[in-house]
Protein backbone atom coordinates (compact mmCIF):
# COMPACT_ATOMS: atom_id res chain seq x y z
CA UNK A 1 0.00 0.00 0.00
CA UNK A 2 0.72 3.45 -0.93
CA UNK A 3 -0.63 6.41 0.91
CA UNK A 4 0.39 10.14 -0.55
CA UNK A 5 -0.35 13.16 1.51
CA UNK A 6 -1.41 15.71 -0.97
CA UNK A 7 -2.24 18.99 1.01
CA UNK A 8 -3.98 19.58 3.99
CA UNK A 9 -6.58 22.88 3.55
CA UNK A 10 -9.26 23.84 5.90
CA UNK A 11 -8.37 21.57 8.16
CA UNK A 12 -9.03 18.99 5.71
CA UNK A 13 -6.76 16.24 4.44
CA UNK A 14 -6.14 15.25 1.33
CA UNK A 15 -4.83 11.51 0.44
CA UNK A 16 -4.22 9.17 -2.21
CA UNK A 17 -3.47 5.79 -1.60
CA UNK A 18 -2.58 2.85 -4.13
CA UNK A 19 -3.26 -0.53 -3.58
CA UNK A 20 -0.90 -3.54 -4.69
CA UNK A 21 -1.84 -5.93 -6.66
CA UNK A 22 -1.28 -8.94 -4.32
CA UNK A 23 -3.28 -6.82 -1.80
CA UNK A 24 -6.08 -6.70 -4.26
CA UNK A 25 -5.88 -10.36 -4.39
CA UNK A 26 -6.34 -10.58 -1.10
CA UNK A 27 -9.11 -8.84 -0.58
CA UNK A 28 -10.78 -10.95 -3.76
CA UNK A 29 -10.15 -14.25 -2.46
CA UNK A 30 -11.96 -13.15 0.87
CA UNK A 31 -14.84 -11.61 -1.00
CA UNK A 32 -15.20 -14.77 -2.94
CA UNK A 33 -15.66 -16.68 0.24
CA UNK A 34 -18.13 -14.53 1.46
CA UNK A 35 -19.75 -13.97 -1.65
CA UNK A 36 -19.97 -17.73 -2.20
CA UNK A 37 -21.34 -18.60 1.01
CA UNK A 38 -24.58 -17.01 0.03
CA UNK A 39 -24.48 -16.92 -3.35
CA UNK A 40 -27.39 -20.04 -5.10
CA UNK A 41 -25.65 -21.45 -7.76
CA UNK A 42 -27.27 -24.52 -9.44
CA UNK A 43 -25.76 -27.65 -9.12
CA UNK A 44 -23.29 -26.74 -6.07
CA UNK A 45 -24.16 -26.74 -2.41
CA UNK A 46 -23.81 -23.10 -0.91
CA UNK A 47 -20.21 -22.28 -0.01
CA UNK A 48 -18.86 -25.10 -2.13
CA UNK A 49 -18.55 -23.71 -5.97
CA UNK A 50 -14.80 -22.57 -6.94
CA UNK A 51 -13.94 -18.68 -7.37
CA UNK A 52 -14.48 -19.71 -11.51
CA UNK A 53 -17.84 -20.91 -10.99
CA UNK A 54 -18.94 -17.57 -8.33
CA UNK A 55 -17.06 -15.00 -10.33
CA UNK A 56 -18.39 -15.95 -13.95
CA UNK A 57 -22.63 -16.55 -12.13
CA UNK A 58 -21.84 -13.22 -10.17
CA UNK A 59 -20.20 -11.06 -12.71
CA UNK A 60 -16.19 -9.62 -11.88
CA UNK A 61 -17.91 -6.25 -11.10
CA UNK A 62 -19.95 -7.58 -8.50
CA UNK A 63 -16.76 -9.36 -6.74
CA UNK A 64 -14.76 -6.62 -7.51
CA UNK A 65 -17.57 -4.24 -5.31
CA UNK A 66 -17.60 -6.71 -2.58
CA UNK A 67 -13.81 -6.81 -2.39
CA UNK A 68 -13.61 -2.86 -2.30
CA UNK A 69 -16.53 -2.58 0.47
CA UNK A 70 -14.54 -4.33 2.75
CA UNK A 71 -10.85 -3.53 1.65
CA UNK A 72 -11.66 0.69 1.49
CA UNK A 73 -12.41 1.05 5.37
CA UNK A 74 -9.30 -1.04 6.01
CA UNK A 75 -6.88 0.62 3.98
CA UNK A 76 -8.53 3.92 4.81
CA UNK A 77 -7.92 3.26 8.49
CA UNK A 78 -4.01 2.10 7.93
CA UNK A 79 -3.57 5.27 5.49
CA UNK A 80 -4.51 7.35 8.63
CA UNK A 81 -2.31 5.61 10.99
CA UNK A 82 0.51 5.90 8.46
CA UNK A 83 0.18 9.41 8.26
CA UNK A 84 -0.66 9.93 11.47
CA UNK A 85 -4.14 11.98 10.86
CA UNK A 86 -6.60 11.85 13.06
CA UNK A 87 -10.03 11.89 11.50
CA UNK A 88 -13.03 14.39 12.92
CA UNK A 89 -15.78 13.37 11.04
CA UNK A 90 -16.31 10.48 7.85
CA UNK A 91 -14.23 10.72 4.83
CA UNK A 92 -15.43 12.16 0.93
CA UNK A 93 -13.80 9.28 -0.93
CA UNK A 94 -13.61 9.01 -4.14
CA UNK A 95 -12.42 6.02 -5.91
CA UNK A 96 -10.37 6.86 -8.71
CA UNK A 97 -9.45 3.37 -9.95
CA UNK A 98 -10.08 -0.33 -9.29
CA UNK A 99 -7.82 -3.15 -10.44
CA UNK A 100 -5.52 -2.32 -8.52
CA UNK A 101 -7.26 0.21 -6.53
CA UNK A 102 -6.43 3.65 -6.05
CA UNK A 103 -8.70 5.77 -3.98
CA UNK A 104 -8.57 9.54 -2.73
CA UNK A 105 -10.05 10.63 0.35
CA UNK A 106 -10.60 13.87 2.00
CA UNK A 107 -10.30 13.72 6.21
CA UNK A 108 -11.81 16.19 7.95
CA UNK A 109 -9.83 17.03 10.56
CA UNK A 110 -10.65 18.60 14.09
CA UNK A 111 -11.58 22.38 13.90
CA UNK A 112 -8.60 24.64 15.07
CA UNK A 113 -9.90 27.34 17.43
CA UNK A 114 -8.17 29.92 18.17
CA UNK A 115 -9.66 31.72 21.27
CA UNK A 116 -9.52 35.39 21.04
CA UNK A 117 -9.06 37.18 24.44
CA UNK A 118 -12.58 36.37 25.37
CA UNK A 119 -11.76 37.88 29.27
CA UNK A 120 -11.71 40.69 27.82
CA UNK A 121 -15.32 41.53 26.28
CA UNK A 122 -17.01 44.21 27.05
CA UNK A 123 -20.50 44.40 26.31
CA UNK A 124 -23.10 46.81 28.45
CA UNK A 125 -26.67 45.05 28.92
CA UNK A 126 -29.11 47.73 27.48
CA UNK A 127 -31.75 48.76 30.15
CA UNK A 128 -34.99 47.62 29.93
CA UNK A 129 -36.94 50.49 29.35
CA UNK A 130 -40.92 50.22 29.41
CA UNK A 131 -42.76 53.51 28.92
CA UNK A 132 -46.70 54.06 29.77
CA UNK A 133 -46.81 54.19 25.97
CA UNK A 134 -46.32 50.53 26.13
CA UNK A 135 -48.13 49.96 29.42
CA UNK A 136 -51.20 51.97 27.61
CA UNK A 137 -50.99 50.43 24.25
CA UNK A 138 -51.24 46.80 25.98
CA UNK A 139 -54.39 47.78 28.16
CA UNK A 140 -55.88 49.37 24.97
CA UNK A 141 -55.54 46.10 23.48
CA UNK A 142 -57.47 44.44 26.54
CA UNK A 143 -59.91 46.79 26.41
CA UNK A 144 -60.65 45.93 22.64
CA UNK A 145 -60.74 42.25 23.39
CA UNK A 146 -63.79 43.18 26.24
CA UNK A 147 -65.41 45.30 23.85
CA UNK A 148 -68.88 45.20 22.96
CA UNK A 149 -70.93 45.64 19.87
CA UNK A 150 -73.82 47.79 19.74
CA UNK A 151 -76.43 48.36 16.78
CA UNK A 152 -76.49 52.19 16.27
CA UNK A 153 -78.52 54.26 13.70
CA UNK A 154 -76.29 56.19 11.48
CA UNK A 155 -74.13 56.06 8.68
CA UNK A 156 -71.76 53.34 8.06
CA UNK A 157 -68.19 54.38 9.40
CA UNK A 158 -65.04 52.83 9.40
CA UNK A 159 -64.18 50.29 12.13
CA UNK A 160 -67.41 49.61 12.63
CA UNK A 161 -69.28 46.16 12.08
CA UNK A 162 -71.47 45.79 9.43
CA UNK A 163 -74.03 43.29 8.88
CA UNK A 164 -74.35 42.90 5.03
CA UNK A 165 -75.13 40.69 2.24
CA UNK A 166 -72.64 40.26 -0.05
CA UNK A 167 -73.26 38.67 -3.82
CA UNK A 168 -70.58 39.34 -6.02
CA UNK A 169 -69.13 38.20 -9.28
CA UNK A 170 -66.37 37.80 -11.24
CA UNK A 171 -66.71 38.10 -14.77
CA UNK A 172 -70.26 36.20 -14.71
CA UNK A 173 -68.97 33.52 -12.01
CA UNK A 174 -70.06 33.79 -8.08
CA UNK A 175 -67.54 34.75 -6.38
CA UNK A 176 -69.21 35.93 -2.89
CA UNK A 177 -72.03 35.01 -1.43
CA UNK A 178 -72.73 35.89 1.71
CA UNK A 179 -76.10 36.59 4.00
CA UNK A 180 -76.02 38.32 7.12
CA UNK A 181 -71.94 37.88 6.91
CA UNK A 182 -70.32 40.15 9.72
CA UNK A 183 -67.56 42.16 8.86
CA UNK A 184 -65.22 44.42 10.52
CA UNK A 185 -64.63 47.20 8.33
CA UNK A 186 -61.47 48.80 8.58
CA UNK A 187 -59.71 50.73 6.41
CA UNK A 188 -57.04 48.42 4.81
CA UNK A 189 -59.73 45.03 4.30
CA UNK A 190 -58.09 42.79 0.98
CA UNK A 191 -61.38 40.59 1.35
CA UNK A 192 -63.64 40.35 -0.56
CA UNK A 193 -61.82 42.77 -2.36
CA UNK A 194 -59.28 45.85 -1.91
CA UNK A 195 -61.39 49.07 -1.71
CA UNK A 196 -64.47 47.15 -0.08
CA UNK A 197 -64.50 49.05 2.87
CA UNK A 198 -64.78 52.52 1.28
CA UNK A 199 -67.21 51.62 -1.14
CA UNK A 200 -69.48 50.53 1.93
CA UNK A 201 -68.59 53.23 3.99
CA UNK A 202 -71.42 55.62 4.16
CA UNK A 203 -74.52 53.66 3.66
CA UNK A 204 -77.80 53.73 5.85
CA UNK A 205 -79.08 51.09 7.14
CA UNK A 206 -81.53 48.64 4.53
CA UNK A 207 -79.63 50.62 2.08
CA UNK A 208 -78.70 48.57 -0.92
CA UNK A 209 -76.01 49.29 -3.49
CA UNK A 210 -74.05 47.99 -6.52
CA UNK A 211 -70.65 48.63 -7.00
CA UNK A 212 -67.53 47.30 -9.04
CA UNK A 213 -64.01 46.90 -7.86
CA UNK A 214 -61.04 45.49 -9.90
CA UNK A 215 -58.46 43.07 -8.19
CA UNK A 216 -54.91 44.14 -8.37
CA UNK A 217 -52.69 41.61 -10.27
CA UNK A 218 -50.70 40.33 -7.12
CA UNK A 219 -54.06 39.60 -5.38
CA UNK A 220 -53.68 36.10 -3.16
CA UNK A 221 -56.47 35.02 -4.92
CA UNK A 222 -55.10 33.44 -8.49
CA UNK A 223 -58.86 32.83 -10.04
CA UNK A 224 -59.73 36.83 -9.62
CA UNK A 225 -56.35 38.79 -9.67
CA UNK A 226 -56.34 41.20 -12.45
CA UNK A 227 -60.01 40.90 -12.60
CA UNK A 228 -63.17 42.82 -12.81
CA UNK A 229 -65.24 42.15 -9.50
CA UNK A 230 -69.06 43.50 -9.24
CA UNK A 231 -70.35 43.67 -5.71
CA UNK A 232 -74.18 43.91 -4.61
CA UNK A 233 -74.81 44.55 -1.16
CA UNK A 234 -77.76 45.46 1.06
CA UNK A 235 -76.76 46.85 4.30
CA UNK A 236 -78.93 45.32 7.35
CA UNK A 237 -77.12 46.35 10.16
CA UNK A 238 -74.28 48.93 11.90
CA UNK A 239 -73.02 48.01 15.22
CA UNK A 240 -69.97 50.35 17.19
CA UNK A 241 -67.78 48.99 19.29
CA UNK A 242 -67.94 50.30 22.54
CA UNK A 243 -64.87 50.27 24.68
CA UNK A 244 -65.64 49.34 28.11
CA UNK A 245 -64.13 51.80 30.98
CA UNK A 246 -61.23 51.54 32.23
CA UNK A 247 -62.52 50.25 35.57
CA UNK A 248 -62.48 47.23 38.02
CA UNK A 249 -64.92 45.67 36.54
CA UNK A 250 -62.72 45.31 33.30
CA UNK A 251 -59.98 44.13 35.43
CA UNK A 252 -62.11 41.19 36.75
CA UNK A 253 -63.16 40.25 33.01
CA UNK A 254 -59.70 39.90 32.17
CA UNK A 255 -58.79 37.40 34.80
CA UNK A 256 -61.24 37.12 38.22
CA UNK A 257 -57.74 37.27 40.03
CA UNK A 258 -57.41 41.02 39.54
CA UNK A 259 -60.08 43.18 42.01
CA UNK A 260 -58.88 46.44 40.90
CA UNK A 261 -57.70 47.85 37.45
CA UNK A 262 -54.43 49.31 39.60
CA UNK A 263 -54.00 45.04 40.35
CA UNK A 264 -54.75 44.62 36.57
CA UNK A 265 -52.20 47.25 35.70
CA UNK A 266 -49.60 46.17 38.06
CA UNK A 267 -49.58 43.01 36.13
CA UNK A 268 -49.11 44.41 32.69
CA UNK A 269 -46.14 45.89 33.85
CA UNK A 270 -44.75 43.05 35.45
CA UNK A 271 -45.19 41.14 32.57
CA UNK A 272 -43.54 43.55 29.98
CA UNK A 273 -41.30 43.95 32.70
CA UNK A 274 -39.81 40.23 32.17
CA UNK A 275 -40.62 40.19 28.51
CA UNK A 276 -38.12 43.24 27.89
CA UNK A 277 -35.61 41.76 30.23
CA UNK A 278 -35.78 38.18 28.51
CA UNK A 279 -34.99 40.38 25.14
CA UNK A 280 -32.82 42.16 26.45
CA UNK A 281 -30.93 39.08 27.80
CA UNK A 282 -31.03 37.91 24.60
CA UNK A 283 -29.81 40.66 22.80
CA UNK A 284 -27.10 40.93 25.77
CA UNK A 285 -26.30 37.05 24.74
CA UNK A 286 -26.05 37.03 21.24
CA UNK A 287 -23.63 40.73 21.86
CA UNK A 288 -21.55 38.56 23.59
CA UNK A 289 -21.16 35.50 21.32
CA UNK A 290 -20.80 37.43 18.56
CA UNK A 291 -18.11 39.09 19.93
CA UNK A 292 -16.19 36.04 21.48
CA UNK A 293 -16.80 34.68 17.25
CA UNK A 294 -15.17 37.59 16.00
CA UNK A 295 -12.15 37.86 18.31
CA UNK A 296 -11.62 33.92 17.50
CA UNK A 297 -9.86 32.71 14.67
CA UNK A 298 -12.08 29.60 13.58
CA UNK A 299 -10.70 26.74 11.01
CA UNK A 300 -13.19 23.81 10.20
CA UNK A 301 -13.63 21.12 7.52
CA UNK A 302 -16.69 22.30 5.37
CA UNK A 303 -18.23 19.21 5.87
CA UNK A 304 -19.58 20.57 9.45
CA UNK A 305 -21.76 22.95 7.64
CA UNK A 306 -23.29 20.25 5.76
CA UNK A 307 -23.94 18.10 8.84
CA UNK A 308 -25.50 21.74 10.75
CA UNK A 309 -27.91 22.26 7.64
CA UNK A 310 -28.77 18.61 7.64
CA UNK A 311 -29.59 18.70 11.36
CA UNK A 312 -31.69 22.00 11.08
CA UNK A 313 -33.86 20.32 7.88
CA UNK A 314 -34.11 17.46 9.96
CA UNK A 315 -35.27 19.68 12.75
CA UNK A 316 -37.54 21.46 9.85
CA UNK A 317 -38.61 17.89 8.76
CA UNK A 318 -39.95 16.85 12.27
CA UNK A 319 -41.43 20.10 12.97
CA UNK A 320 -43.72 20.11 9.55
CA UNK A 321 -44.78 16.04 10.41
CA UNK A 322 -46.10 17.38 13.57
CA UNK A 323 -48.07 19.72 11.46
CA UNK A 324 -49.03 16.75 9.45
CA UNK A 325 -46.71 18.03 6.63
CA UNK A 326 -44.22 16.61 4.62
CA UNK A 327 -41.11 18.17 3.86
CA UNK A 328 -42.04 18.09 -0.10
CA UNK A 329 -45.38 19.85 0.34
CA UNK A 330 -43.68 22.59 2.60
CA UNK A 331 -40.62 22.94 -0.49
CA UNK A 332 -43.52 23.42 -2.69
CA UNK A 333 -45.43 26.13 -0.88
CA UNK A 334 -42.29 28.06 -0.26
CA UNK A 335 -41.32 27.22 -4.27
CA UNK A 336 -38.04 26.14 -3.14
CA UNK A 337 -35.90 23.27 -4.05
CA UNK A 338 -34.15 21.10 -1.33
CA UNK A 339 -30.95 23.05 -2.52
CA UNK A 340 -32.31 26.35 -2.58
CA UNK A 341 -33.55 25.89 0.64
CA UNK A 342 -29.57 24.52 2.23
CA UNK A 343 -28.05 27.47 0.45
CA UNK A 344 -30.08 29.38 2.55
CA UNK A 345 -29.86 27.84 5.41
CA UNK A 346 -25.69 28.08 4.67
CA UNK A 347 -25.55 31.30 6.58
CA UNK A 348 -27.22 30.28 9.81
CA UNK A 349 -25.47 26.51 9.82
CA UNK A 350 -22.00 28.42 9.73
CA UNK A 351 -22.41 30.57 11.80
CA UNK A 352 -24.19 27.49 14.52
CA UNK A 353 -20.91 25.88 13.93
CA UNK A 354 -18.44 28.68 14.54
CA UNK A 355 -20.59 29.37 17.57
CA UNK A 356 -20.69 25.51 19.26
CA UNK A 357 -16.65 25.08 18.37
CA UNK A 358 -15.97 28.58 20.17
CA UNK A 359 -18.31 28.04 23.09
CA UNK A 360 -16.95 24.61 23.70
CA UNK A 361 -13.37 25.89 22.94
CA UNK A 362 -14.45 28.72 25.82
CA UNK A 363 -15.97 26.12 27.96
CA UNK A 364 -12.61 23.87 27.92
CA UNK A 365 -10.41 26.89 28.52
CA UNK A 366 -12.39 28.37 31.63
CA UNK A 367 -12.73 24.19 33.12
CA UNK A 368 -16.53 24.21 32.86
CA UNK A 369 -17.66 20.92 34.11
CA UNK A 370 -21.21 19.63 34.47
CA UNK A 371 -21.79 17.64 37.45
CA UNK A 372 -23.71 14.23 37.44
CA UNK A 373 -26.17 16.85 39.89
CA UNK A 374 -26.59 19.30 37.68
CA UNK A 375 -27.56 16.72 35.47
CA UNK A 376 -30.22 15.07 37.74
CA UNK A 377 -31.58 18.31 38.04
CA UNK A 378 -31.76 18.85 34.28
CA UNK A 379 -33.99 15.61 34.21
CA UNK A 380 -36.29 17.08 37.28
CA UNK A 381 -37.21 20.33 35.38
CA UNK A 382 -37.83 18.37 32.47
CA UNK A 383 -40.70 16.32 34.40
CA UNK A 384 -41.53 19.23 36.44
CA UNK A 385 -45.56 20.10 35.27
CA UNK A 386 -46.39 16.71 34.94
CA UNK A 387 -48.69 15.11 36.77
CA UNK A 388 -46.85 13.41 40.31
CA UNK A 389 -47.64 9.90 39.53
CA UNK A 390 -46.31 10.25 35.85
CA UNK A 391 -43.36 11.97 37.36
CA UNK A 392 -41.17 8.94 38.39
CA UNK A 393 -42.36 7.24 35.12
CA UNK A 394 -41.38 10.03 32.94
CA UNK A 395 -38.19 10.35 34.70
CA UNK A 396 -37.00 6.86 33.78
CA UNK A 397 -38.04 7.04 30.38
CA UNK A 398 -36.12 10.08 30.23
CA UNK A 399 -33.16 8.65 32.22
CA UNK A 400 -31.28 7.58 28.50
CA UNK A 401 -27.41 7.65 28.68
CA UNK A 402 -28.54 9.91 25.15
CA UNK A 403 -30.77 11.94 27.01
CA UNK A 404 -28.11 12.85 29.53
CA UNK A 405 -25.50 13.52 27.19
CA UNK A 406 -27.69 15.80 25.08
CA UNK A 407 -28.39 17.38 28.47
CA UNK A 408 -24.73 18.00 29.48
CA UNK A 409 -24.67 19.35 26.06
CA UNK A 410 -26.88 22.30 26.52
CA UNK A 411 -26.00 22.61 29.85
CA UNK A 412 -22.52 22.96 29.27
CA UNK A 413 -23.05 25.30 26.25
CA UNK A 414 -25.93 27.33 28.76
CA UNK A 415 -23.28 27.22 31.44
CA UNK A 416 -20.47 29.03 28.96
CA UNK A 417 -22.91 31.65 27.81
CA UNK A 418 -23.36 32.59 31.55
CA UNK A 419 -20.17 32.38 32.17
CA UNK A 420 -18.87 34.82 29.02
CA UNK A 421 -21.95 37.43 30.31
CA UNK A 422 -20.89 37.49 33.80
CA UNK A 423 -17.23 38.09 31.96
CA UNK A 424 -18.68 40.81 30.16
CA UNK A 425 -20.64 42.55 32.82
CA UNK A 426 -18.73 42.59 35.86
CA UNK A 427 -15.95 44.41 34.15
CA UNK A 428 -17.81 47.27 33.86
CA UNK A 429 -16.45 48.21 37.43
CA UNK A 430 -12.64 46.53 36.50
CA UNK A 431 -12.42 48.64 33.59
CA UNK A 432 -13.05 51.77 34.90
CA UNK A 433 -10.33 51.21 37.45
CA UNK A 434 -7.63 50.15 34.85
CA UNK A 435 -9.04 52.97 33.19
CA UNK A 436 -8.24 55.14 36.17
CA UNK A 437 -5.31 53.79 36.75
CA UNK A 438 -4.38 54.69 33.66
CA UNK A 439 -5.00 57.99 33.71
CA UNK A 440 -2.71 58.19 37.16
CA UNK A 441 0.09 56.65 35.48
CA UNK A 442 -0.47 58.77 32.62
CA UNK A 443 -0.48 61.98 35.14
CA UNK A 444 1.99 60.46 36.88
CA UNK A 445 4.47 61.20 33.75
CA UNK B 1 -23.10 -29.67 -17.06
CA UNK B 2 -21.15 -27.80 -14.12
CA UNK B 3 -21.81 -29.54 -11.09
CA UNK B 4 -20.21 -29.77 -7.95
CA UNK B 5 -19.04 -33.16 -8.57
CA UNK B 6 -18.17 -32.31 -12.22
CA UNK B 7 -15.53 -29.61 -11.08
CA UNK B 8 -13.90 -32.14 -9.04
CA UNK B 9 -13.65 -34.37 -11.88
CA UNK B 10 -12.48 -31.88 -14.26
CA UNK B 11 -9.01 -32.15 -12.62
CA UNK B 12 -8.88 -35.82 -13.94
CA UNK B 13 -9.69 -34.07 -17.69
CA UNK B 14 -13.36 -35.66 -17.42
CA UNK B 15 -16.64 -33.81 -18.23
CA UNK B 16 -20.22 -34.42 -17.76
CA UNK B 17 -23.04 -34.00 -20.09
CA UNK B 18 -26.32 -34.28 -20.42
CA UNK B 19 -27.25 -36.51 -23.43
CA UNK B 20 -30.14 -37.67 -25.49
CA UNK B 21 -31.80 -40.66 -23.85
CA UNK B 22 -31.41 -42.53 -27.49
CA UNK B 23 -27.49 -41.68 -27.49
CA UNK B 24 -24.92 -44.36 -26.91
CA UNK B 25 -21.43 -44.57 -26.18
CA UNK B 26 -20.02 -44.55 -29.52
CA UNK B 27 -22.41 -41.41 -30.35
CA UNK B 28 -21.58 -39.53 -27.29
CA UNK B 29 -17.58 -40.14 -28.08
CA UNK B 30 -17.99 -39.10 -31.61
CA UNK B 31 -20.32 -35.73 -31.08
CA UNK B 32 -17.67 -34.71 -28.52
CA UNK B 33 -14.71 -35.12 -30.41
CA UNK B 34 -16.11 -33.58 -33.27
CA UNK B 35 -17.49 -30.95 -31.45
CA UNK B 36 -14.56 -29.86 -29.08
CA UNK B 37 -11.68 -30.96 -31.06
CA UNK B 38 -10.30 -33.50 -28.12
CA UNK B 39 -9.41 -36.64 -28.04
CA UNK B 40 -11.81 -39.17 -26.19
CA UNK B 41 -10.49 -41.88 -24.24
CA UNK B 42 -13.39 -43.41 -22.54
CA UNK B 43 -16.95 -42.57 -22.03
CA UNK B 44 -19.46 -43.99 -18.95
CA UNK B 45 -23.28 -43.10 -19.35
CA UNK B 46 -25.29 -43.32 -16.08
CA UNK B 47 -29.14 -43.56 -15.98
CA UNK B 48 -30.52 -40.98 -13.70
CA UNK B 49 -33.81 -42.35 -12.17
CA UNK B 50 -36.79 -40.64 -12.17
CA UNK B 51 -38.11 -38.94 -8.86
CA UNK B 52 -41.35 -38.59 -7.20
CA UNK B 53 -41.97 -34.75 -7.08
CA UNK B 54 -44.86 -32.81 -5.80
CA UNK B 55 -46.73 -30.44 -8.50
CA UNK B 56 -49.43 -29.36 -6.48
CA UNK B 57 -51.49 -32.24 -4.58
CA UNK B 58 -50.35 -34.31 -6.80
CA UNK B 59 -47.44 -36.75 -7.06
CA UNK B 60 -45.62 -36.76 -10.63
CA UNK B 61 -42.71 -38.79 -11.77
CA UNK B 62 -40.05 -36.59 -12.99
CA UNK B 63 -38.58 -37.42 -16.37
CA UNK B 64 -35.82 -40.12 -16.17
CA UNK B 65 -32.75 -38.84 -18.19
CA UNK B 66 -29.08 -39.77 -19.25
CA UNK B 67 -25.76 -38.34 -17.89
CA UNK B 68 -22.68 -39.11 -19.67
CA UNK B 69 -19.33 -38.62 -18.18
CA UNK B 70 -16.51 -38.75 -20.82
CA UNK B 71 -12.94 -38.81 -20.38
CA UNK B 72 -10.43 -37.46 -22.06
CA UNK B 73 -6.86 -37.43 -23.11
CA UNK B 74 -4.21 -36.86 -20.87
CA UNK B 75 -3.68 -32.68 -21.52
CA UNK B 76 -6.94 -32.37 -23.60
CA UNK B 77 -8.58 -29.79 -22.10
CA UNK B 78 -12.59 -28.12 -22.97
CA UNK B 79 -12.32 -24.45 -23.50
CA UNK B 80 -15.66 -24.25 -23.11
CA UNK B 81 -15.53 -25.20 -19.12
CA UNK B 82 -12.94 -23.14 -17.92
CA UNK B 83 -13.50 -20.62 -15.84
CA UNK B 84 -17.48 -21.05 -16.36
Amino acid sequence: MKVTKEKEENRQAYITVEMEPAEMETSLQDAYRHLAQKADIPGFRKGKAPREVVEHHLGKPRLLEEALDRMLPQAYEQALKEQEIEPFAQPDMEITQTDPLIFKAVVPLTPAVELGDYASIRVTPEPVDITDENINSVIEELRHQHATWEPVDRPLDYDDLAIIDINGMVEEKPYVQKVGAQIQVLKDLMSPAPGFSDQIVGMKKEEEKEFTLSFPEDYPNDKVAGKEGHFKVKLSEIKEEKLPELNDELAGQVSPDFKTIDALREEVVKSLQARGEERVRMDFEEKVINTAIEQSRVEYPPVLVELEINRILNEQVRQLQMSGRGMDEYLQSINKTTEQLREELRPVATKNVSASLVMSKVAEAEKIEVTESDIENGIKNMTRGSAEDKMEELRKLLDTPQTRESLKQSLRTRKTIERLTEIARKTEDTKKETKTKKKKKEEEK
Amino acid sequence: MITEKSTVLQVQSKYAFEIASGANKPMIKEAVEKAFKVKVTGVNVVTMPSKMRRVGRRHVLTRPWKKAIVTLQPGDKIEFFEGV
